[in-house]
């Protein structure tokens, strides 16, 4: 009961030093419970979407996935008669035809893209009555005929469209016009889909092409029969296995798969990015309570000579630890619920709508961030609580000082060295693997080795690299750069831990500048050497590109040729006997000028010939296919032909390693035209000499779609430039978590050394320091303990990124490149944090009243 | 009778001032209203050039408080301070800093010393924080003086609270200072080792010319002292000339018997 007394009273008496490590533990449960929170309630949002647009039983294509965009640009489709047939089943009160695609674009007068500028699908359908459960129309009408449409409430508002406005679409099937003839609001959040509708006849016949087609069948169940005895009826009418039937729960749960792993990645990439920030917290903490401790010596010294016993010490600093998790973790929830909702601004101003109604807060929530909070808490105070546990009773008699630990630091620096060396080797492995995936692993356990070793030699490491970094920066400020040297270096495991912290952060920063400016190299010199188009053109978003725009892109003036890129599905059969489903590039045969390719043996213009093919080295090595060979190619949703490898190509390469080449008209011989596939991606080559004028005639051409874009090679480079920096500017601002809290532990340890060291301060200001060089002091010897983290997370952070860069050679990041204007920024930049964080410490230090800090005890 | 103004100040210019500090009305208060204690209550006193002066007085007789003003550690309620011809009272703390860096020196009754810093860095760094280069003719001279020759290279932690003593004399004197204040230099050490440093201090006002004033309840430290002025209740009420330890003690007993008697 004492020790509970104690521990609290201790812990109210120094909540002013346990502030900042509350913070790093708010900052961290915070940033995990906004994930969860964050998460959960996009996951509500689909649900609800996906419950309200569902009808009780749905039947639908047997290959249509959900949210599918298909390569043909085309739907799954079933016949009107499987309409009329469920309509009989038994238990059905009403059925509608649905049409549906979200192969589609939509834009205005200005060809302005009216769909989601966050990759939200843009869906053309018809209107049914089945859409009134999740909708309702606010303004105007549901559209007649077939210049009348209907659009979204959101793109409405987004794009300023009115009753009356006129919008072209944009089909696999070719463009229609229409005008707006009704504006439609969904009832629950609709996070980004653009949403146009038509009747449907119009429906039919400019999305799927002709009448008499539907993509689903929403079936209402009458009174009293159950949706999943709805389906069973249906089923049995329609014969089982013709067509896929699904309940509104199980229409439900499929949407909830699909967009659900992409939820998922992003969840556990921020619970990674939180657990970083954890792991930094403990650091703060495990300082905060060896200062706690230090200072408390004599006192714990006077509890022991008392009579406490060692535990009692140990378990009193327990207690505190476990309030301050309390009381960080109560807090970070709550902060936690704040971020999620902070995010969800952020989004909706990317275009992700999401509604603050749907704020889902689970019970796990609050329960995983409080308990994650708490036992990270205790377990750093840990060590510092077993160390008060050992002061002898006799510590009370004795001046506080600075412990020696000698032997320990000797076992400490054998781990460290211990596991820094079995990492650098890991690394090395890594370095030199042969497979990348094999590699992957010993690279992880090399990256982890390194920076436990680096963490646990870190303090030893200070006093060296102190010294060094003074050399350089504090010897310049003569007698106060000294004293400063000489604070960081006094209590090394102190410093160590506070830049570790620091380290950690910028390590992975480091590492991912590396891996990512590499892969801009890497890309950019493959680019170099194989790309032989001057064009390339493709969508944003990964749709297909519809005939039309084809069409426009060949018709354009000063090109050369232009080529298309097809991948087709088919099942190959080698002459081993072994089937496989594999993709087949079908392209123009100018391909083999706009992509150089070696090939190891046949010439690859020859497989742009009749009934040709070619394939690559290790698919020709493991079905034992020659030049020569005859492979049986059953092409999806079409016929089944003999193709002859007229070519095999190389592997040694980063683009199309491993495609089977055949020419597009091969593939068109054996397949349906509704079944051809639209082009991925096409290439363009300029005349000679007119490469300005086509880039220029180009980008007029596609002017009526907005949805793709051309792109000469410098273009393309720097595009890729520009989305690689994207993603490491997103993993750095979610790095900037555990940096700043690594930044709150260099603000603590000096907070905690400026009281720790009042005498001290009140001698020399009394003796005739200045303010200024007092406050400069505790700024330089924070600029020392940041620039010591920034020295070893940089180092470490490259040699992970190297070694990366090593591994992933093989898998085409073959150029290095150390992007050192960020390294160089990153290291002083941190300087600068270090004089941040010394901003309010050195301020508090210079307030500090001489007589009285002389006094103090 | 708050006066102790018993040297007379040698008028005129040119010439350094025998005074090397003086207390003029110096009253220090703490609290107001009901609450208000005065600490020194206004004191006048001359600081002697090139002696060595003891303040004593039982606690709480405000002999600390009147030290600290004389140093310019502390702020006065009213009355002037001068060290030499510079008022201190008044001055901005960035002067004051300067004047107690360039122009005293501390001798505290313990925690004198940097613990980073070995002997010798401790000795100079008044005068590393100015900026100025030690002389190094008087430094080694200090140093033969307190007996630290061999003990420059060490850390606070390693030499005796003795030596730890000694080295804050030294660099109290190493900088030249006009006049060294010492709080109970002595308080903290047996009484062999406080000999030692009263001796050194002694030595110093004898062989070097320094001016000294040292507050101590000690009554053998301030038989070192030319001379011995008494404070109770914030003033002064006595002061002894060429004092001896048992002097000191009787003239103590004297007031502790008349303070119980009034």
């Amino acid at each position: 009961m004492t020790v509970l007394k104690t521990s609290m009273r201790n812990f109210f008496a120094h909540k002013g030093r346990m502030a900042l490590s509350a913070v790093a533990v708010l900052l961290s449960v915070a940033f995990v419970c906004g994930t969860l929170v964050f998460t959960d309630t996009m996951n509500t949002t689909f649900d609800k979407l996906f419950a309200a647009t569902s009808a009780d039983v749905t039947v639908s294509p047997k290959n249509a996935k959900p949210d599918d965009r298909p390569q043909t640009g085309r739907p799954e489709t079933l016949p009107a008669s499987a309409l009329e047939q469920a309509r009989g089943a038994a238990g059905v009160k009403s059925a509608e035809g649905g049409v549906s695609s979200s192969s589609v674009t939509v834009v205005n007068r200005e060809n302005e893209n009216m769909g989601s500028s966050n990759g939200g699908p843009t869906i053309a359908a018809n209107w049914t009555s089945n859409d009134l459960k999740a909708m309702e129309i606010t303004s105007g009408h549901a559209p007649r005929g077939p210049t009348e449409m209907m659009v979204d409430a959101d793109t409405a508002d987004k794009h300023h469209l009115k009753i009356g406005d006129e919008l072209r679409t944009i089909a696999v099937t070719g463009d229609f016009t229409a005008k707006i003839t009704g504006i439609t609001s969904f009832k629950v959040t609709n996070p980004g889909a653009a949403i146009v509708y038509f009747d449907t006849a119009t429906a039919q016949r400019e999305l799927l092409g002709r009448t008499g087609l539907f993509t689903n069948v929403s079936l209402t169940a009458a009174d009293g029969v159950s949706d999943e005895q709805l389906k069973q009826n249906v089923a049995a009418k329609l014969g089982a296995g013709t067509y896929k039937l699904e309940t509104a729960a199980e229409a439900k749960d499929s949407g909830r798969d699909s967009v659900g792993s992409f939820l998922d990645v992003m969840k556990y990439a921020m619970l990674g990015f939180a657990g970083v920030a954890f792991l930094v917290g403990i650091f703060l903490i495990v300082n905060t309570f060896s200062m706690l401790v230090a200072q408390r010596t004599r006192e714990i010294g006077l509890m022991r000579a008392i009579g406490s016993s060692r535990k009692q010490v140990n378990r009193s600093v327990l207690v505190e630890a476990l309030l301050l998790g309390f009381f960080g973790s109560v807090l970070g929830v709550g902060a936690g619920v704040g971020l999620a909702v902070g995010l969800m601004k952020i989004m909706g101003s990317m275009g992700l709508e999401l509604s603050t109604d749907d704020l889902t807060v689970k019970w796990t929530t609050p329960v995983v961030g409080m308990l994650l909070g708490i036992v990270v808490t205790v377990l750093a105070a840990y060590l510092p609580a077993r160390r008060a546990g050992k002061i002898s009773p006799m510590a009370a008699l004795r001046d506080a000082g600075t412990p020696a630990d000698g032997k320990a630091g000797l076992i400490r620096a054998i781990i460290g060295l211990v596991l820094t060396g079995a990492g650098a080797a890991s690394l090395y492995a890594a370095a030199h693997a042969d497979k990348a995936s094999s590699g992957a692993g010993v690279l992880a356990l090399g990256v982890v080795l390194t920076l436990i070793g680096f963490v646990i030699v870190g303090p030893l490491l200070a006093s060296g690299v102190v010294r060094v970094i003074s050399v350089l920066v504090l010897r310049m400020f003569g007698p106060v750069g000294r004293l400063a040297e000489r604070n960081a270096l006094r209590n090394p495991r102190r410093t160590g831990a506070t830049g570790a912290a620091l380290m950690i952060g910028l390590a992975l920063v480091a590492c991912l500048a590396v891996v990512g400016s590499s892969m801009v190299a890497s890309a950019t010199d493959e680019l170099d050497k194989s790309v032989g188009a001057d064009f390339i053109v493709q969508a944003g978003n990964g749709q297909p590109i519809v005939p039309q725009a084809a069409d426009a892109l060949r018709k354009t003036p000063g090109i050369a040729h232009v080529t298309d890129y097809k991948s087709v599905d088919a099942k190959i059969t080698t002459p081993d006997g072994r089937t496989s489903s594999e993709d087949l590039s079908a392209a123009s045969p100018t391909y083999a000028q706009d992509l150089r390719r070696e090939t190891v043996s046949g010439k690859l213009s020859e497989a742009y010939g009749k009934d040709a093919m070619s394939v690559g080295d290790k698919f020709a090595k493991d079905h034992d296919v020659k030049v020569g060979s005859t492979l049986t190619v059953a092409f999806k949703g079409g016929r089944t032909a003999h193709l002859k490898v007229a070519a095999i190509t190389s592997d040694d390469t980063n683009v199309d390693k491993g495609a089977k080449y055949t020419n597009v008209t091969t593939a068109e011989r054996y397949l349906p035209a509704d079944r051809v596939p639209q082009n991925m991606i096409m290439f363009a080559k300029a005349e000679d000499g007119k490469a300005k004028e086509a880039y220029a005639s180009l980008k007029a051409a596609l002017k009526p779609y907005p949805q793709y874009k051309v792109q000469d090679q410098t273009d393309f480079k720097k595009d890729l430039k520009d989305q690689i920096g994207q993603l490491l500017n997103i993993v750095y601002g979610l790095l900037a978590l555990a940096i700043i809290v690594a930044v709150l532990g260099v603000v603590n340890t000096l907070a905690l050394s400026v009281v720790e060291r009042t005498r001290e301060i009140g001698l020399m200001r009394a003796i005739g320091l200045s303010r200024r060089q007092l406050r400069r002091m505790i700024r330089l010897e924070s600029v020392v303990i940041a620039l010591f983290g920034a020295l070893l997370g940089l180092g470490l952070g490259m040699s992970w990124g190297t070694t990366a860069q090593k591994l992933l050679a093989l898998e085409g990041l073959g150029v290095l490149e150390i992007p050192w204007p960020t390294i160089i920024t990153v290291f002083v930049g941190s300087a600068f944090v270090g004089l941040f964080a010394a901003l309010v410490p050195a301020f508090r230090a210079g307030r500090m009243n001489v007589l009285g800090a002389i006094a103090s005890e | 009778m708050t006066t102790a103004v018993t040297i007379p100040r040698h008028g005129g210019t040119g010439g350094q001032a025998a005074v090397a500090a003086r207390a003029r009305q110096v009253v220090k208060a703490y609290g107001s209203g009901e609450t208000r204690v005065v600490a020194l209550d206004h004191v006048d006193v001359d600081i002697a050039r090139g002696q060595f002066t003891a303040i004593m007085g039982p606690s709480g007789s405000g002999k600390s408080t009147l030290m600290h003003c004389l140093a310019g550690l502390d702020t006065v309620s009213g009355g002037q301070i001068y060290l030499d011809e510079t008022e201190i009272t008044g001055l901005k703390d960035k002067k004051l800093t300067q004047l107690r860096r360039d122009r005293i020196g501390f001798i505290f009754q313990a925690f004198n010393l940097l613990p980073t810093l070995n002997a010798l860095e401790n000795i100079t760094l008044p005068m590393d924080i100015a900026g100025r280069k030690p002389d190094r003719e008087w430094l080694d001279r200090v140093v033969e003086t307190v007996g630290l020759a061999g003990r420059l290279k060490h850390r606070p932690t390693q030499l005796s609270g003795g030596q730890q003593q000694r080295v804050a004399v030294a660099r109290a004197l190493a900088a030249r200072p006009e006049i060294i204040f010492g709080d109970e230099p002595t308080g903290n050490l047996d009484s062999r080792a406080g000999a030692e440093v009263l001796g050194f201090l002694r030595r110093s006002v004898d062989e070097l010319g320094q001016t000294i004033v040292m507050v101590t309840h000690d009554p053998v430290a301030a038989s070192y002292a030319d001379r011995v002025l008494y404070l109770a209740d914030g003033r002064i009420v006595d002061e002894m000339f060429r004092p001896t330890a048992d002097a000191v003690l009787d003239r103590m007993k004297d007031f502790d018997a008349r303070g119980r008697t009034s």
